[in-house]
């Protein structure tokens, strides 16, 4: 490996100052707004409803004027995976797919691949690619800062139940914090132990277990230094008279605008729409018109 | 302001083997002094600076902040407004992704109203020069300046009294001269400044030395007084600084070249109105 920056393709955690309508929404709009639309990805199950949250979504990456390519770079790593879980849902899936009826295409032994198996792969890789968008968008149009401040804003109402919603914040911040520093140091303990000899190989891609272990030497150092970190930072806060939430005042303010609630409420309605209309019909109706088969259309319109 | 009445520490880390770190100490440090500690390693400075504002209580004698036993718990928030510390290692002491939201950790902590809060971290960042850097993440900054930050972090809380243990040792010297400066410019504010270092350069910044050997404190007064025990230094294991070590070579060869000199320019001077057959006759 000759390259030893720790954390060089990582996007999630990025953030892209481009200044548009996107990043100068509310954070507190903007983590219910993302959470809405990772709960339509999850629950989606048909594909016109996930082809409906993709072109969605599309629509946002325009308006915050970020490069696609930018959003979809995280799902590099993660291919090798989604190829794998792909021929195994093709070799092996056995269930229906909705009120459908599966039609076998190709037959061998146990292998048996129908129709639903490749629908079901479709929806699959659609539903991560909208995954890695959705927590990608978020990620690179809201600064860390503003993500804390704005968790920390929606949680406070659950203090009066004595939920702990300042110190969770406090300590997502400080995990953010820390984590170039962190990077930082692993870099510079690879670079200590190369010096001296150690191989972290080359960066093949199928090497990753030989690679997966060499990282075992750097984890007992740089747990070491993160602990005294910690106990630094601890004396730190202290010092600074930190006694928990308790009487605090806060230095960074939210205000919504209309413009948040103009966008929330746009994705609550978009939701809603994913979740009530009969999506899975839809389907089934397109798939009854590509092949022809008008009867089954005639009778899902009178429907 | 400070007074330390006969300070014992011990460190149980290990029952078999307690360390005790401070053997006895008395002090007084009145309002507005600069105070520099000197010693060793494991001399026990930062032990005793620790207790300036009860971070570490002692195991035995008393030490009270303005009146306040640091033992009684219900003067711990008010101890730690009134003395503000800065550590060694500036990158552990930043609790915020940006400048100007860590510099308000403190103030925050007071409970300030927002206006205030505002006030105060401008005003802390314009002491420090950092005003520019205030919407920046603290990892890209330079070690010298997220040491500034740290400052202002400190004295956004409007302490009577700055500890800093070896806040400067991290740091190139442009980042320390940086640090020093601004610690004058508290200093001539009236804030009292106590500084421990490794460098006997800046412990001719203060009003006052001290010189901490194996927990006790074996000397304390003016660091005209302090350096011109030169042998007595060397025997605690420190040295002087390098100017105070050239004019007291000069002093041996030329007797009337005075002694102890703390800073460049007044050894400069000095040279200067040396009489040329002084220079000669050497």
């Amino acid at each position: 490996m000759t390259d030893y920056s720790a954390f060089g393709n990582l996007t999630i955690g990025q953030y892209l100052p481009y200044g548009s309508l996107v990043h100068h929404l509310d954070p507190r709009a903007k983590i219910v707004m993302f959470s809405l639309l990772v709960a339509g990805v999850t629950f989606a199950s048909s594909f016109s409803a996930s082809v409906l949250l993709l072109a969605a979504l599309m629509g946002i990456v325009r308006l915050s004027r970020t490069p696609l390519r930018y959003a979809l770079q995280g799902l590099r790593p993660a291919l090798p995976w989604i190829a794998i879980f792909a021929t195994l849902q093709l070799l092996f899936y056995q269930g229906q797919y909705g009120s459908d009826v599966c039609s076998t295409i190709w037959s061998w032994g146990f292998i048996n691949i129908t129709t639903c198996s490749i629908r079901q792969i479709g929806l699959m890789v659609l539903r991560l690619l909208e995954f890695m968008i959705v927590i990608s968008l978020l990620t690179l149009t809201t600064t860390t800062a503003e993500l804390t401040h704005g968790m920390d804003l929606l949680l406070s109402p659950l203090r009066r139940l004595r939920f702990p919603a300042h110190e969770l914040s406090l300590i997502f911040a400080i995990a953010l914090r820390f984590a170039p520093t962190l990077a930082g140091e692993l870099e510079r303990i690879m670079k200590a132990q190369a010096s001296r000899g150690a191989d972290f190989g080359e960066q093949g891609r199928l090497r990753f277990i030989q690679r997966t272990r060499n990282m075992l030497p750097l984890m007992v150092p740089l747990f070491l230094s993160a602990l005294r970190r910690a106990e630094d930072l601890t004396l730190a806060m202290e010092a600074r008279g930190y006694t928990g939430g308790k009487g605090r005042t806060s230095y960074v303010t939210l205000s919504a605008q209309p413009a948040d609630y103009l966008a929330l409420g746009t994705v609550c309605v978009f939701c809603a729409i994913l979740f009530f209309l009969p999506l899975e019909t839809l389907d089934t109706l397109i798939v009854a018109t590509v092949s022809h088969n008008m009867q089954e259309v005639y009778s899902l319109i009178a429907h | 302001m400070i007074v330390v009445e006969d300070v014992h520490h011990t460190y149980d880390v290990d029952r078999a083997h307690p360390v005790t770190a401070l053997k006895g100490i008395n002090l007084h440090i009145e309002e507005g002094e600069y105070v520099v500690i000197i010693g060793r390693n494991g001399s026990g400075k930062s032990t005793l600076a620790k207790h300036f504002n009860a971070l570490l209580i002692p195991t035995s004698g008393d030490v009270s902040i303005k009146g306040m036993n640091t033992k009684d718990p219900q003067h711990l928030t008010t101890i730690r407004h009134s003395v503000g510390m800065v550590f060694q290692v500036p990158d552990n002491q930043i609790i915020a992704t940006v400048v100007e939201e860590d510099v308000a950790f403190g103030p925050e902590n007071m409970g300030l109203p927002l206006q205030e809060l505002r006030a105060r971290v401008d005003e802390a960042l314009t002491v420090v020069d950092m005003l520019d850097h205030r919407t920046r993440p603290p990892h890209m900054l330079s070690a010298g300046q997220k040491q500034r930050v740290v400052i202002a972090g400190a004295i956004a809380m409007r302490p009577a009294c700055l500890v800093l243990d070896e806040a400067t040792a991290m740091l190139d010297p442009r980042g320390r001269r940086d640090v020093l400066d601004t610690m004058q410019q508290l200093h001539a504010q009236g804030v009292t400044i106590i500084a421990i270092t490794h460098f006997m350069r800046e412990a001719v910044e203060g009003t006052r030395v001290i010189v901490m050997d194996q927990g006790n404190i074996a000397m304390d007064g003016p660091p005209q007084r302090i350096f011109s025990q030169a042998d007595e230094l060397r025997q605690l294991g420190l040295d002087l600084p390098q100017v105070t070590q050239l004019a007291e070579r000069i002093h041996r060869r030329t007797p009337a070249f005075p002694t102890p000199l703390l800073s460049v320019e007044e050894c400069v001077e000095e040279l200067c109105r040396l009489p040329q057959s002084a220079v000669v006759s050497s």
